[in-house]
């Protein structure tokens, strides 16, 4: 992108929209050129579009509100493309590779043996954390952990633990004596905005990927795993486990962030939108569309309930639209 | 951060029940005996490498060696510390982590502290530090499974990202690893080769400059043995680096690379 100096940032812009081949109407470009030549700053008219971006961002954003488009070429209300591929770390039970444009998930589950709480004999343990290694943002430094990851490993251990997504009961082994302890892992490995919806997909793709090995209890009360050609030797353990080897998902929750700014919303922002107008609004809904979390952490925009309904409407679709995409890439799996 | 209040429980990973150690150091030690993968001894895994993989980074690679997947971003050239002191060339830092779920057991990731430091070792070589003074570029790796020559794997990464970042390198430095076991030399061995073996040995090298940036030895070796292994290694990390600049040509074009080495 680079453009001569001395075109009116008004033509500049208008080029922009134009050569993304979204803005349709000689009309609409008409407008924008008389708009931005109006209300522009003393700048604008000679100064290209990349240092207009930078040195004034917000102003940058609004222009590209009022005509209804983003600085990506996406409609406002409109979710980057979504991508899952499941099993990707061969060394783990279950593992999953979310994509959400360029944000980049990896989530991955290890199992491992607890003896249960006295207080609830017959149940395993999912074990959620959240982590920004520095390879996935410039912001993130060794040994200077993000700021968000910790809150995000927070709102993802509440979403899934309270979704009532996996029975805690399925992981039990032996009752009082030993149970599954599920390791869930997620790393984020490219930082471009809407960690959590990301995080979130990938946790629950690691999941729906999970395979349960076969295991049996030896002499001493351990639990020791299965091997296929073991099973025709006489010392042959009798499995714990053999019918269960994928968890039941009660139901899935997925979620949609949106940043709202003025009276716009914004579907699924990037990091550079986040960063710019800072509401962020996060709602997670279930299979059934029922409301399983809200959050609203703070930020300059009040939400109305009329915009929350939008928000909630906006997740009701995007939900549709991930399940597809989830269902896509189990039934590849099966295939291979 | 566990699902229930309270310390997270003691847990532990189920082992395999038939502990019969498949007499193994007595395999290895054979003259001939079948790699757990079926390679020969002198074939290396097939190599797939991407450069771009990390949209937010300045440069960045993905290489996979088997099942050894790795993630190299390369930040910078960016101002450095403040704590630092005044320097007319550029400044090399490097951090190596591993994923908690890269090795068979949980958080079981090796010393990164040192892989880091021998990353560093490797790469500064080769790069014209000359060439961004006062400031520093960051080289973060992450291995997101660690499948048998993690490091060798992480070094060439890092100078793929490296030149994908476009930070001035006098040449790609690739790097090979053998491993000693028994007669036997075996090039890019799997972890289980790696710890049954006698000794090791490491070259990161430039190989359009014939030129060795690190070489790594441990435990008991012959001369002609040592000899033996430089050839090995230094006819892989050639191959190696052919396949580098023909991912990094084909970045240019669009599309990624597979080739047997």
């Amino acid at each position: 992108m680079c453009w001569a100096l001395g075109f009116s940032l008004g033509y500049l812009l208008c080029f922009d929209i134009c050569q993304r081949r979204i803005c349709g109407s000689v009309h609409q470009r008409v407008r924008l050129v008389s708009m931005a030549s109006a209300s522009g700053s003393d700048f604008s008219s000679e100064m290209e579009v990349d240092a207009f971006r930078r040195l004034f961002p917000l102003h940058f954003h609004e222009r590209h509100l009022l005509e209804s488009i983003r600085p990506d070429g996406r409609p406002l209300r409109k979710a980057r493309d979504t991508t899952v591929a499941l099993g990707a770390v061969t060394s783990a039970n279950g593992s999953a590779l979310a994509k959400i444009g360029c944000t980049t998930m990896l989530a991955a589950i290890k199992l491992e043996v607890m003896t249960p709480a006295v207080e609830s004999p017959d149940e395993g343990c999912i074990a959620i954390d959240f982590h920004m290694p520095p390879i996935c943002s410039p912001i993130v430094r060794p040994g200077r952990p993000a700021e968000v990851a910790p809150v995000v490993a927070k709102q993802l251990s509440d979403t899934i633990l309270s979704s009532g997504m996996v029975g805690l009961k399925e992981l039990s082994l032996v009752s009082g004596k030993a149970a599954w302890m599920a390791y869930l892992d997620i790393y984020c490995l490219d930082a471009d905005g809407s960690l959590f919806d990301a995080a979130l997909l990938s946790a629950v793709a690691a999941l729906s990927h999970l395979q349960i090995p076969i295991v049996s209890l030896n002499e001493e009360g351990r639990v020791v795993l299965c091997s296929e050609d073991s099973e025709g030797e006489k010392f042959a353990k009798v499995p714990v486990n053999k019918e269960k080897r994928k968890l039941t998902l009660n139901t899935i929750p997925f979620s949609l962030t949106c940043v709202l700014h003025k009276n716009y919303i914004l579907a699924d922002p990037t990091a550079e939108e986040e960063s710019i107008m800072d509401t962020l609004l996060t709602v997670v809904l279930d299979s059934s569309s029922q409301l399983v979390s809200l959050y609203k952490p703070g930020g300059p925009a009040l939400a109305h309930t009329s915009v929350i309904q939008d928000c909630v409407a906006l997740t009701r679709q995007r939900r549709k639209e991930v399940q597809k995409v989830l269902d896509e890439a189990i039934s590849d799996m099966e295939v291979d | 951060m566990a699902g229930k209040g309270g310390a997270t429980p003691a847990t532990y990973a189920p082992s395999p029940s038939t502990k019969k150690d498949k007499k193994k150091p007595s395999t290895f030690a054979d003259a001939d005996w079948v790699r757990p993968d079926g390679r020969s001894f002198h074939q290396c895994r097939p190599a797939f490498l991407k450069t771009a993989a990390v949209n937010s980074a300045s440069g960045s690679a993905y290489a996979e060696f088997g099942s050894t997947k790795v993630i190299v971003s390369v930040f910078g050239p960016r101002e450095s510390k403040k704590a630092m002191m005044y320097s007319d060339v550029g400044r090399l830092n490097c951090n190596v982590s591993y994923t908690t779920f890269a090795t068979p057991i949980r958080g079981q990731g090796a010393d990164s502290k040192e892989v880091s430091s021998v990353l560093h070792k490797a790469l500064e070589g080769a790069i014209i530090l000359e060439s961004f003074p006062k400031t520093t570029v960051d080289v973060f790796a992450l291995v997101l499974e660690s499948g048998g020559s993690d490091l060798p794997v992480i070094i060439s990464c890092a100078s793929l990202a490296l030149a994908d970042a476009g930070i001035m390198l006098y040449d790609l430095i690739t790097s090979v690893s053998v491993s000693c076991l028994g007669k036997n030399l075996v090039i890019d061995p799997l972890p289980e080769e790696e710890s049954n073996q006698d000794g090791s040995f490491m070259i990161a090298c430039m190989p359009s400059r014939d030129e060795i940036t690190q070489l790594t030895l441990t435990g008991e070796w012959s001369t002609p043995k040592i000899n033996e292994a430089t050839q090995l290694c230094l006819d892989a990390c050639k191959k190696l680096g052919k396949i580098m600049r023909s991912c990094l040509k084909e970045a240019v074009s669009g599309g990624s690379q597979e080739e047997e080495l």
